[in-house]
């Protein structure tokens, strides 16, 4: 049952990366992919949590918490980028 | 061991004429000469065994596998010109005390005669021949830094220039000839080369191996057609030339012709190069030091005749000439020093060496005006000197050698002729500036005597040259019998050293050639006027000229081909060689799949891997949109990060995102000082032509991974799996290979990284650009440290420093490791400074990041050298295990202390980059605040 | 998957884990489907952050169980997640104000036009649109 439930997770999580990948391609204003990056990071923890269920090995959690924190960075220092252009002042 | 000291002391020595610089200059003086006086002991007490053809040898490995060894001999060659190096540097340095002005940094003109005597110790003892090689570049060297003293003048680092790219070329070519010689012989050793001349000459490759180290040979001697770098060389204090380019330096390449005898000569090419080159140099120097007016000038060409003469002999076919020539050189060294060291007074109690100046200078200098006629006297051969029994000697193989055959003839009959030369450039040196009408008028000072000490070095060669010269077999005799057995490696020829040979065909043609030469110089006025009619060629612009040629436009119009400054041209260039190289490789198989069936497909790998061929595609074609385009680079990133994931290899995914985000964040900070889109400046054509390159590349890898994946392989990852926990202590064999097997690879990473940091620090410090934020088209914010950030920030500090240190103490044996917990934290504090700017971060962060980077590379090469002290070699780690409460089993191994050095560089480096990038930008905006 | 969980846990563990991928899902989809900036902001910082958690909690209650140990590294996770998700969406509706990204007619509450932030052109079109009509409306 857990192996069928992580199977169907896995194809939602896929599709729902796709989904991301439309709004990335489609834009249309910056802010929307730096969205969009923020959420592809998001989703990427989750599948990273599954896999590591999946193959019942916790190798993986130092992964999932490096994307959370560098998934936040990131969408800050772009944010920043954005607002005042010099990151760091 | 003792020989090995003889070396070794004027390197070690090199630091007290610096030291003592302080103490006054006589106390400098006396330092400097303690090494050469101390050798010269030691020198002393060989002196028995070498003079009874014993052979003293040390050795010390230092490089077996390159066949480089510290291996030195002490024979009668070697003897002989230790004591020329270690006695005349004596005399130098008492000379150099007088001759150098209160001005001059007398400290380091010392340092660097040491330096250079060490370097010509090393050279004539050198039993093997790289290490000899190493010794004369080293003499190349500090000839240069000598030349180039008075580094204010033009003319002196010209001159040093030029003698540094002709010695310096030679020495390369030399450095072939011996590469090629010790493949022939099989052996570096000496020993062994000089043991198998029959070998090396009978070999396909030996003219090759003679040129090239005849190259070396003839650069270094000043010989024709290399000449023209000695008279420029003479722009260097006197006490320099007398010493390196008479007395020493320049006879380390006849010193060589002597050392390789044995092995190299005795074949019809030596004896025509060698001969040859000598006549050529000997007549066309001795021709032009009659015609120089400057005294230096004049001598310095006739050293090139004296070096041509050795040379020459060491090219005639009879036995004899060997010992001619070595008795020569000495005699070469002690007349033509303390010629060079009377010019030296000369020079500096008048102000100029214009021989068109001098005049009667006897009146007011009658000491150094005798002991220069004496010198000169030996310089042209006068009897009961010690010129004259090596001229008689030379005269005497002249006409014994049947090197030219038929056209034998020649030899001696050219030799007359350069003679005469000799004569009357001798006979100028001493009328013109001694004798003649006294005119002080016309000289930059009042002319009057030296002090003694600066004479007493001339007197001392000079009654060398007179002992020498009247009881040749009590002062020289056995020396020269040492010297001249180990140079033919067999029994000596009989011959004399009297002064009284009877009526003889060389006594005949010396006094010819001094009555022709008397005659020249009275009719040297005619002569000149003649010689003012020829051609003039200034070395020197001819030399820079051709440099200039070969390495400025040449170099350029290649250069300009190649690098056009088009980053796409250097690309497509680099890219295209790649994909042909590979392309043919591929081209041989007979199919691509190579049998290993392939993993099947999941939907997220192949979700995951469409994404990232989207996103790259869109980040090419958003690419005049900086920000947009890192935005897709950055999914790509992320994409790599989940397929090293799936692919088991967590290691791989911490790294590939934290250096996606140090990358993301450098980029931004760049990106600021560039223009938010760049222009559309390539034309339809190269845009496809940049597709088409590109799209090969990836086919081209694309192919190369399907071919090598699909194929059985064996990797070598299976040892480091099996030796990981019990070699290096950790299950984590991604941070042992880093930390242990491959310790050493990640020291340097870390070094090469911690030099990249402090560069561009280097380079940004100080730095002034335009401030974009004054561009009145783009639109800011006003709110600088949004608060919501500023307090949400404040926890994130603690829980990532917290993630870093159980990274780090789990990374020997789970995913992770110093270098990723180093980024972590780097990230953590670059957030602090993105959310509460560089002011509040820099109070709470009062610490310099180079010391940091520095630390870290310190601890690391501690570490490995730590493991010395084991009796293990470099790096070695040592491990056990410890439980601490809370963490669980953790493994302490020294190589967590290497850990600690790669995370403490880490941390530095990049903070230091980043924070310095971000500072950069502030300089104007601050100065602007302050307003 | 080695280990066997009691059935009442393997029930909620998947139940989570499906739960979570359910509403990763929706968060995706709205940011895919909703029609401007200000709307698509909430569905991934709600949706798939709540997703995740449902996920973060499937895996402490299946580690704690199969490891025989309480897996703590989810909580440092989730933690990471919660303070963090907030202010990442804050700062991007704060660079969509910033940049002046259009928004349709439905989209409650309107930005205070600052003097400091003067809107790009597009935006104050809109904007002036909106003043006219609240100063029809207050007449």
């Amino acid at each position: 049952m857990l192996r069928f439930a992580v199977i169907v997770a896995m194809l939602l999580f896929t599709v729902s990366l796709l989904l991301n990948l439309y709004r990335m391609v489609r834009g249309p204003d910056l802010v929307d992919r730096i969205l969009t990056l923020d959420s592809l990071y998001v989703n990427a923890i989750a599948i990273i949590i599954l896999l590591g269920i999946f193959l019942g090995s916790t190798l993986f959690f130092e992964a999932a918490m490096l994307i959370a924190m560098m998934g936040f960075v990131g969408t800050v220092a772009v944010c920043k980028y954005v607002l005042r252009g010099n990151i760091i002042e | 061991m003792l020989l090995a000291l003889i070396i070794l002391l004027p390197f070690i020595g090199v630091l007290l004429p610096v030291w003592f610089h302080r103490h006054g200059r006589t106390a400098c003086a006396w330092a400097t000469a303690l090494p050469p006086a101390l050798g010269l002991v030691l020198l002393f007490s060989q002196a028995p065994a070498v003079l009874a053809g014993e052979v003293r040898r040390f050795s010390l490995n230092w490089i077996p596998e390159l066949g480089l060894n510290l291996a030195f001999r002490l024979d009668g060659l070697s003897f002989l010109f230790c004591l020329l190096i270690l006695a005349i540097g004596l005399l130098v340095i008492l000379y150099g005390r007088y001759y150098l002005s209160s001005d001059d940094p007398m400290g380091k003109f010392f340092a660097l005669l040491l330096l250079f005597m060490g370097a010509m110790l090393g050279v004539v003892t050198a039993n093997n021949l790289l290490l000899l090689v190493l010794f004369w570049e080293a003499t190349s060297l500090s000839s240069f830094l000598l030349i180039s003293y008075w580094n204010g003048r033009s003319d002196a680092r010209r001159g040093a220039r030029m003698a540094l790219t002709v010695t310096g070329a030679g020495g390369l070519a030399m450095l072939a000839g011996v590469l090629l010689l010790g493949h022939v012989v099989g052996s570096f050793d000496l020993d062994v080369v000089l043991a198998s001349g029959e070998l090396i000459r009978e070999h396909a490759w030996y003219p090759v191996i003679l040129v090239l180290i005849l190259l070396g040979i003839f650069t270094k001697s000043a010989q024709f057609p290399f000449h023209f770098w000695l008279p420029h060389a003479m722009s260097a204090p006197t006490p320099v030339s007398s010493y390196l380019h008479s007395a020493t330096m320049v006879k380390a390449g006849v010193f060589l012709l002597a050392r390789l005898y044995p092995a190299l000569s005795g074949t019809e090419l030596w004896f025509i190069l060698v001969s040859m080159v000598g006549l050529i140099t000997m007549t066309l120097g001795a021709v032009t030091a009659l015609f120089k007016h400057d005294l230096k000038g004049l001598l310095a060409y006739s050293t090139i005749s004296h070096l041509g003469l050795v040379t020459l002999l060491f090219g005639l076919d009879t036995r004899l000439a060997v010992v001619a020539a070595l008795f020569h050189i000495m005699n070469h060294a002690t007349f033509k020093a303390s010629l060079f060291m009377a010019v030296g007074i000369v020079d500096h109690e008048t102000g100029t060496r214009d021989m068109r100046l001098l005049s009667g200078l006897r009146k007011y200098m009658p000491m150094t005006a005798m002991l220069g006629l004496i010198a000169a006297g030996a310089m042209a051969g006068v009897p009961l000197l010690n010129g004259f029994l090596s001229t008689e000697m030379f005269l005497g193989e002249a006409v014994a050698q049947r090197v030219l055959g038929g056209w034998s003839w020649v030899i001696p009959v050219v030799a007359v002729f350069a003679k005469v030369f000799s004569v009357a450039y001798s006979i100028r040196f001493i009328h013109s500036v001694f004798y003649g009408p006294s005119q002080p008028e016309a000289l930059p000072k009042p002319p009057h005597e030296a002090p003694f000490f600066m004479r007493a070095p001339i007197l001392i060669l000079v009654g060398l040259c007179l002992l020498v010269g009247i009881v040749p077999n009590l002062i020289i005799g056995p020396l020269l019998a040492a010297a001249a057995t180990t140079t033919l490696a067999s029994p000596l020829p009989y011959y004399s050293l009297a002064i009284w040979h009877g009526w003889n065909l060389p006594l005949l043609m010396s006094m010819v050639a001094m009555v022709l030469g008397t005659v020249a110089y009275l009719n040297f006025a005619r002569l000149l006027r003649l010689w003012e009619r020829l051609p003039a060629v200034n070395a020197m612009d001819a030399f820079e000229n051709f440099v200039h040629d070969v390495v400025i436009v040449r170099a350029r119009q290649v250069t300009g081909r190649l690098e056009n400054g088009s980053l796409q041209h250097y690309l497509s260039l680099l890219i295209l060689g790649t994909v042909v190289v590979a392309a043919s490789g591929l081209w041989g198989l007979e199919r691509l799949n190579g049998g290993v069936p392939l993993s099947a497909l999941d939907p997220p790998s192949v979700a995951i891997a469409l994404i990232m061929m989207v996103t790259a595609i869109y980040s090419a074609i958003w690419h005049h949109e900086r920000i947009a385009a890192l935005m897709f680079l950055s999914v790509v990133g992320l994409g790599m990060a989940l397929i090293f994931a799936r692919f088991s290899a967590p290691d791989l995914a911490l790294t590939q995102l934290s250096v996606e985000i140090v990358t993301i964040v450098l980029l931004m900070l760049i990106l600021f000082l560039l223009p938010p889109r760049s222009p559309n400046d390539s034309t339809y054509a190269h845009v496809v032509r940049d597709g088409l390159v590109a799209t090969s590349a990836g086919i081209g890898v694309g192919v190369l991974a399907y071919t090598v994946l699909t194929r059985p392989q064996q990797t070598i990852s299976d040892y480091f799996i099996q030796n990981s926990v019990t070699g290096g202590g950790g299950t984590n064999v991604v941070n042992v290979i880093l930390v242990d097997f491959r310790g050493f690879d990640t020291f340097g990473e870390i070094t090469v990284m911690a030099i990249a940091a402090i560069g561009i620090f280097g380079l940004l410090d100080g730095m002034r650009l335009f401030d974009p934020k004054k561009d009145p088209n783009v639109q800011w914010a006003s709110d600088k440290y949004p608060l919501l950030l500023l307090i949400l920030n404040m926890p994130v500090l603690p829980l990532a420093l917290m993630v870093a240190v159980y990274i780090f103490l789990r990374g020997h044996n789970m995913p992770g490791g110093g270098f990723i917990a180093g980024l972590i934290v780097a990230i953590a504090l670059i957030l602090q400074y993105l959310a509460n700017g560089l002011r509040w971060s820099n109070n709470r962060m009062q610490w310099d990041y180079h010391p940091l980077v520095g630390a870290g590379v310190l601890l690391a090469g501690l570490t490995g050298l730590g493991s010395w002290s084991f009796g293990a070699p470099f790096l070695t780690s040592a491990h056990d295990h410890f439980h601490i409460p809370l963490l669980g089993e953790i493994e302490l191994a020294t190589a967590m202390l290497f850990d600690i050095g790669v995370f403490l560089a880490v941390v530095g480096a990049t903070l230091l980059i980043l924070a310095n990038l971000g500072k950069l930008k502030s300089l104007d905006t601050a100065s602007e605040e302050n307003r | 998957m080695s280990t066997e969980l009691p059935f009442l846990v393997e029930l909620l563990v998947s139940a989570l884990i499906l739960a979570g991928a359910g509403f990763a899902v929706i968060g995706a989809l709205g940011l895919a489907r909703m029609p401007d900036f200000y709307m698509r902001v909430h569905l991934p910082t709600a949706g798939t952050t709540l997703g995740v958690g449902c996920t973060l909690s499937a895996s402490v209650i299946y580690f704690s169980f199969s490891l025989q140990t309480l897996s703590v590294h989810e909580f440092l996770i989730s933690m990471f997640l919660f303070i963090t998700a907030p202010v990442s969406s804050h700062m991007m509706a704060k660079v969509a104000l910033h940049t002046g990204v259009k928004f349709v007619d439905h989209t409650q509450g309107r930005p205070w036009p600052s003097r400091t932030q003067r809107p790009s052109r597009d935006n104050s079109q809109i904007l002036s649109d909106w003043q006219t009509r609240d100063r029809k409306e207050t007449e």
